[in-house]
C-alpha cells in the first residue's frame, strides 16, 4: 500500500518534471507570450515587416552568414532598450550597437563618424548643429526613421519629468522643444551654447521611435513594456525575446541599410545573464558561452592558456579610488590627503590585485585619452618618509605615544574606510590601506556596508555619513568633473569629497569652453596637476577591461569604445558551428 | 477535521496580513530607496526628487501603507520598479523555475533520505551505518555555494575538458542558448541535462537531515512491542519494516515536510546564483538590493502564505497518518 502509493506519487512527479521542463515558459519559435496590449499590437508588425524584408533582401551566398553567438556576463540589462531611461552600462551598449542607432559613432581614434546622421554642419558661432539623416533607415515595424524621431528623443531627454539618467549631457544645450527644430523629414537642427566635445552625447544617445512612444507621459517611460518586453529599434539587430534574469535574444535586421553593411552575419545573438563569475569561466571553457565579458584578473591566465580561447584586454574608462570626505576634521587638510596617497603602495596593489592588468590612476583622465599627462602625477610617489614629514608639517604628531597621530586639539588621525559588500577588490583595497597607513601613524578601519546604504550615505546632502569610501566611476569620453569637484555643486548628490578649490573651479569652467584639442591640452595638464595637489580622492587604478572570446567567433574588435563596437561584423567559423 | 481546517485557514488571514505589515515597515524603513539606487552621474537633487515622485515615494509612509493594503485586498500586488511589470507577473515568471528545481530536489531528498534512514536503522552499528553517517555528515556540513561550484567543476569542466567523459553536464542555465530551435525531444533532453547538477546539489544538501530524522525515528519504532509481535507472527522482514514500522516512523518526516514546503516557493539563493537558475530566491534577494519595494513585499507575502499553508498541510497529514491524533 505504501509502496503502491509511493510508486503512484513518483510517477506523477516524474510527469510533472517532464512537463515543467519541456515548457519552461517558451513558445515554439522563440517568442515569449506578450503580456501587454502594447506589445501585442507592435510585435506582429515587426514580424511581418521583417519577413517581407527577408524576402526582398536574400542573404548573399557568403559562408560567413549564419550561426549563433552567445555572450555571457553577470549583469542583466535592467533598463532595456529605452535610451531615455537606461542608466546601466550593458543596456546602453545594446541600444547603441545592436538594437538602435545613434546619430554618430566613434572611430578607433575617438573621432565622430557618420551613422544615422550621414553628415552634419556646425554653425560658425558654435551654437547650432544641423544633422542630415540617412534616407534609408526603417524602424523594425516598417515606419521610416525621420527627423521627428530625433526631435522627440531630444525633447524627452531634456525634459525633467523623464528623469533622464545623464542630464549632464545637456548642461550647455538648449533644453526642451526650443532646443530642436525639424527642418524637413531628414534634417534636424539642435541649439546649444558653445562647449567642448559637444558631439559626445550623440555618440551615446540612441534615437527612440516617436510613433510608438510619443503618447506615453514622460514620467511613465520608465515603466513602459517597450523597454524590456517589446523594444523596436532601427539598428542591425531585431529584438526576439527576453526572459528576465536569464537571457536576451536578438536576430538580424534584414532592412538594415546595405551601405552600412546590411544584415549582421550571425543568425542569432544571445545575451546570457550568469551571476557567478566562476560559472561564467566554466561556461566559456566548456562552450556554454562564446564570449565572457569582464573576466576577473585572476581568471585571465586560464583564458589565455586555453587552446580555443583568446583574451582581449584594453584600457578602459572606469577607475577605482578612495573618496575622502573633506568635511571631516581629520581629512580637511590637502596635505593629509596627499600624505595618505604617498603612504600607499599603489603599484604593488595593481600588481597583486589586478595581476598587472591595469594602470595607476592619478586623476579622472584615462591613460588612452588625448588629454592624459603621465607626468601630472604631481610628485606623489610611494614614499613613507615623505608622507610622515608632510603629516608632521600639517600638525599631526603622535603626542601620547599610542602609535596614532593627533592634531593640536587632540583629535586623533583615525577614520573608517567604507566599501560595499560583495566586491572583493574593494575590500582588499580597504584592508591594504589599513595596513599601510598604520605604518605612518594613521588608524584606518575598513567597514563593510550594503551597496544601496553606502550609496545613500555618499549622495545625501547634509547627511554624508562617511570618512573615506572605496568607489568606482566610469569616465565618459567627454571628461567633465564639474559634478564631482565644482564648489557650485557642493550640495548636489555627486559632490562626495566636498571640494572647495577656486583654482579647480576656474579650470573646470575654462575646460568646458569649446577649443581645439591642441589648445585644450595645456589646460588639461594643469588640471591634472592641481587635482593631484588637492587630492580629493586617492586615485588607484584604471583596471584593464578583460574579455574572453572563443576562437570560433571571428572579427571581434573590442576597445575603449565598447566591447560590442562591431557586433554586427562578428561571424562564426562555419566549421565550428553547432 | 473540516472545521479544524476552516478555523486554521481563517486564523491564517490576520497572521499573513500582520506579516505583510511588518515586512512593509521593515523594508521601507531600511536606509536608501530605489531612486537612490538608480542615481547616476549628472543627476541633480532635482532629478532625484522627480524620480522619487515618479515612484510615489514622496508620500508619507502611512499613506503608502494604506494604499498598498488597499490594493492588496483587491488582489493587486503593485508594479515592480526593476522589472517594469506587475509584481504578480514577475512572481509567476520565476515561480515555475523554482518549483521545478526545489520540487525535484525535495522529492529525491525525501525518497533517498527515507530509504537511507531506514537502512541505517535496520543495520544499526554496522559498517554500512557508520559509512552512510560519515558521507551524510560530510554533505550536510558543506557550504551550499562550495558544493555547487564543485559539482560544476567536476561534472562540467573536468568531465568535458580534462577526462573527456562521454557524458558531461552544462555549467549553468535552464536550457541551451538555441533551445527554442530544437525539436521537442531534443528540447526535453536539453532541459533534463540542465536540471541534473542543480538538483543533485540541492538534494545532497537536504538529504542528510531527512535521513538522520528517519534513522532516529525508525530506531525508536523498531524497538516497540508491536514490531516484536509482527516478527513473532512470522511476517517477512520487508513487510515488518516497510508496512508496519515505516508508517509509524513518519511523524518527524511530516514535520520536516511542513518545514520544507516553503522551499518550493522561496528557492535557494546560492544554488540559483551559481547555476544562473532564474528563480525566486535570487529574484527577491536582488529586489532587496535594488529597493524594489513592491516586489520584495509581494514575494514576502507569498512566502508567508506558503509557510502558513505548509504548516497547515503538515498538521493535516499528522491526522491522516496517525489515528491517535485528532483535530476538531
Amino acid at each position: 500500500m505504501i509502496q503502491k502509493g509511493a510508486w503512484g506519487l513518483a510517477s506523477m512527479a516524474a510527469v510533472a518534471v517532464v512537463a515543467l521542463s519541456a515548457c519552461g515558459g517558451q513558445e515554439a519559435g522563440g517568442r515569449m507570450a506578450a503580456t501587454d496590449s502594447f506589445c501585442a499590437s507592435v510585435l506582429p508588425k515587426v514580424d511581418s515587416f521583417e519577413a517581407k524584408m527577408r524576402a526582398e533582401h536574400p542573404t548573399p551566398k557568403d559562408p560567413r552568414y549564419g550561426g549563433t553567438v552567445v555572450v555571457g556576463t553577470i549583469g542583466e540589462l535592467s533598463d532595456g532598450m529605452n535610451s531615455l531611461v537606461a542608466s546601466d552600462f550593458g543596456s546602453v551598449q545594446h541600444q547603441d550597437f545592436l538594437n538602435q542607432m545613434t546619430l554618430i559613432q566613434y572611430d578607433d581614434s575617438l573621432r565622430p563618424i557618420p551613422y544615422l546622421a550621414q553628415s552634419w554642419d556646425v554653425s560658425p558661432d558654435d551654437t547650432e548643429i544641423t544633422f542630415h539623416l540617412r534616407h534609408d533607415v526603417y524602424w523594425q515595424d516598417g515606419v521610416k526613421t525621420t527627423a521627428r524621431d530625433v526631435a522627440f528623443t531630444y525633447e524627452r531627454a531634456t525634459d525633467p519629468r523623464t528623469a533622464f539618467p545623464n542630464p549632464s549631457y545637456w548642461d550647455r544645450y538648449v533644453k526642451g522643444p526650443n532646443g530642436v527644430e525639424v527642418l524637413d523629414d531628414y534634417t534636424v537642427r539642435i541649439h546649444m551654447e558653445p562647449q567642448q566635445e559637444f558631439m559626445d552625447p550623440w555618440r551615446a544617445l540612441a534615437i527612440m521611435p516617436a510613433h510608438l512612444l510619443e503618447d506615453v507621459p514622460p514620467d511613465q517611460l520608465k515603466d513602459h513594456p517597450f523597454n524590456t518586453q517589446c523594444p523596436v529599434g532601427n539598428g542591425p539587430f531585431v529584438f526576439v525575446e527576453h526572459e528576465p534574469q536569464d537571457r536576451w535574444v536578438f536576430g538580424p535586421n534584414y532592412a538594415f541599410p546595405q551601405a552600412l553593411g546590411g544584415r549582421p552575419f550571425v543568425d542569432r545573438y544571445v545575451y546570457r545573464i550568469i551571476p557567478e563569475q566562476t560559472t561564467l569561466l566554466t561556461d566559456l571553457l566548456t562552450g556554454g558561452i562564446d564570449i565572457y565579458i569582464a573576466v576577473r584578473p585572476d581568471q585571465a591566465d586560464q583564458v589565455r592558456k586555453a587552446p580555443n580561447l583568446r583574451l582581449i584586454h584594453f584600457p578602459f574608462r572606469n577607475f577605482i579610488f578612495v573618496v575622502w570626505n573633506s568635511r571631516r576634521p581629520q581629512l580637511a587638510d590637502p596635505r593629509v590627503r596627499r600624505a595618505i596617497t604617498m603612504a600607499t603602495n599603489r603599484k604593488e596593489i595593481v600588481q597583486s590585485l589586478l595581476k598587472g592588468y591595469g594602470t595607476i590612476a592619478n586623476s579622472t583622465v584615462p591613460p588612452f585619452h588625448w588629454a592624459y599627462d603621465p607626468s601630472a602625477a604631481g610628485g606623489l610617489p610611494y614614499d613613507t618618509a615623505a608622507a610622515k614629514k608632510l603629516l608632521t608639517e600639517a600638525g599631526w604628531i603622535d603626542r601620547n605615544g599610542d602609535g596614532v597621530r593627533e592634531n593640536p586639539q587632540g583629535v586623533r588621525l583615525a577614520f573608517t574606510i567604507k566599501y560595499n559588500k560583495g566586491n572583493q577588490t574593494r575590500e582588499d583595497v580597504a584592508e591594504i590601506m589599513q595596513a599601510q597607513l598604520a605604518k605612518v601613524g594613521i588608524e584606518a578601519t575598513p567597514r563593510v556596508e550594503e551597496w544601496t546604504t553606502l550609496k545613500g550615505e555618499l549622495i545625501s546632502p547634509g547627511h554624508r555619513d562617511f570618512d573615506g569610501a572605496v568607489m568606482g566611476w566610469v569616465s565618459d569620453f567627454k571628461i567633465d568633473d564639474t559634478d564631482l569637484f565644482a564648489s557650485s555643486r557642493i550640495d548636489q548628490p555627486y559632490a562626495w569629497s566636498g571640494t572647495h578649490n577656486p583654482t579647480i573651479d576656474t579650470l573646470l569652467t575654462e575646460l568646458a569652453e569649446p577649443m581645439s584639442r591642441a589648445k585644450a591640452r595645456p589646460l588639461w595638464v594643469r588640471y591634472q596637476k592641481v587635482l593631484a595637489q588637492e587630492q580629493p580622492y586617492t586615485f588607484f587604478y584604471f583596471p584593464d577591461r578583460l574579455d574572453g572570446v572563443n576562437e570560433r567567433v571571428e572579427n571581434v574588435v573590442m576597445d575603449a569604445r565598447s566591447d560590442w563596437v562591431d557586433t554586427k561584423d562578428w561571424w562564426i567559423d562555419p566549421a565550428k558551428r553547432h | 477535521m473540516r472545521r479544524y481546517v476552516v478555523r486554521r485557514l481563517l486564523g491564517a488571514i490576520p497572521l499573513i496580513l500582520g506579516i505583510a505589515t511588518l515586512v512593509f515597515f521593515v523594508v521601507n524603513l531600511a536606509p536608501g530607496d530605489p531612486a537612490q539606487y538608480l542615481l547616476s552621474r549628472g543627476m541633480s537633487a532635482g532629478v532625484l526628487a522627480q524620480m522619487r515622485h515618479n515612484f510615489g515615494l514622496d508620500q508619507p509612509l502611512l499613506v503608502r501603507y494604506l494604499k498598498w493594503m488597499g490594493s492588496l485586498l483587491t488582489g493587486n500586488l503593485g508594479y515592480s520598479y526593476s522589472y517594469d511589470r506587475p509584481v504578480l507577473d514577475v512572481l509567476l515568471t520565476f515561480l515555475p523555475n523554482t518549483l521545478l528545481l526545489s520540487g525535484c530536489a525535495l522529492l529525491l531528498a525525501f525518497l533517498v533520505g527515507m530509504v537511507l534512514g531506514t537502512v541505517q536503522a535496520v543495520r544499526q552499528h554496522s559498517a554500512l551505518d557508520s559509512g552512510v553517517s560519515v558521507v551524510l555528515l560530510f554533505f550536510y556540513s558543506m557550504p551550499s555555494f562550495w558544493l555547487a561550484l564543485m559539482m560544476i567543476l567536476i561534472f562540467s569542466l573536468w568531465a568535458r575538458n580534462v577526462w573527456h567523459w562521454p557524458l558531461w553536464f552544462p555549467a549553468s542555465g535552464m536550457h541551451a542558448a538555441s533551445a527554442d530551435l530544437m525539436s521537442g525531444g531534443e528540447r526535453l533532453r536539453d532541459a533534463l541535462m540542465h536540471l541534473v547538477l542543480p538538483v543533485t546539489s540541492l538534494t545532497l544538501l537536504l538529504t542528510a537531515g531527512i535521513a538522520r530524522y528517519m534513522r532516529g525515528s525508525m530506531l525508536e519504532v523498531v524497538r516497540q512491542d508491536f514490531i516484536r509481535t509482527a516478527r513473532a507472527k512470522g511476517l517477512p522482514e520487508r513487510s515488518v519494516i516497510f508496512k508496519h514500522a515505516l508508517r509509524n516512523a513518519l511523524l518527524p518526516i511530516i514535520t520536516l515536510l511542513g518545514l520544507y514546503i516553503p522551499l518550493l516557493f522561496s528557492g535557494t539563493v546560492f544554488i540559483e546564483y551559481v547555476f544562473a537558475w532564474p528563480g525566486m530566491g535570487k529574484t527577491i534577494v536582488d529586489a532587496i538590493g535594488t529597493r524594489d519595494y513592491p516586489l520584495v513585499m509581494g514575494g514576502s507575502l507569498l512566502f508567508a502564505t506558503m509557510v502558513v499553508l505548509g504548516n497547515l498541510l503538515a498538521d493535516i497529514l499528522y491526522a491522516v497518518v496517525d489515528p491517535r491524533i485528532r483535530h476538531d
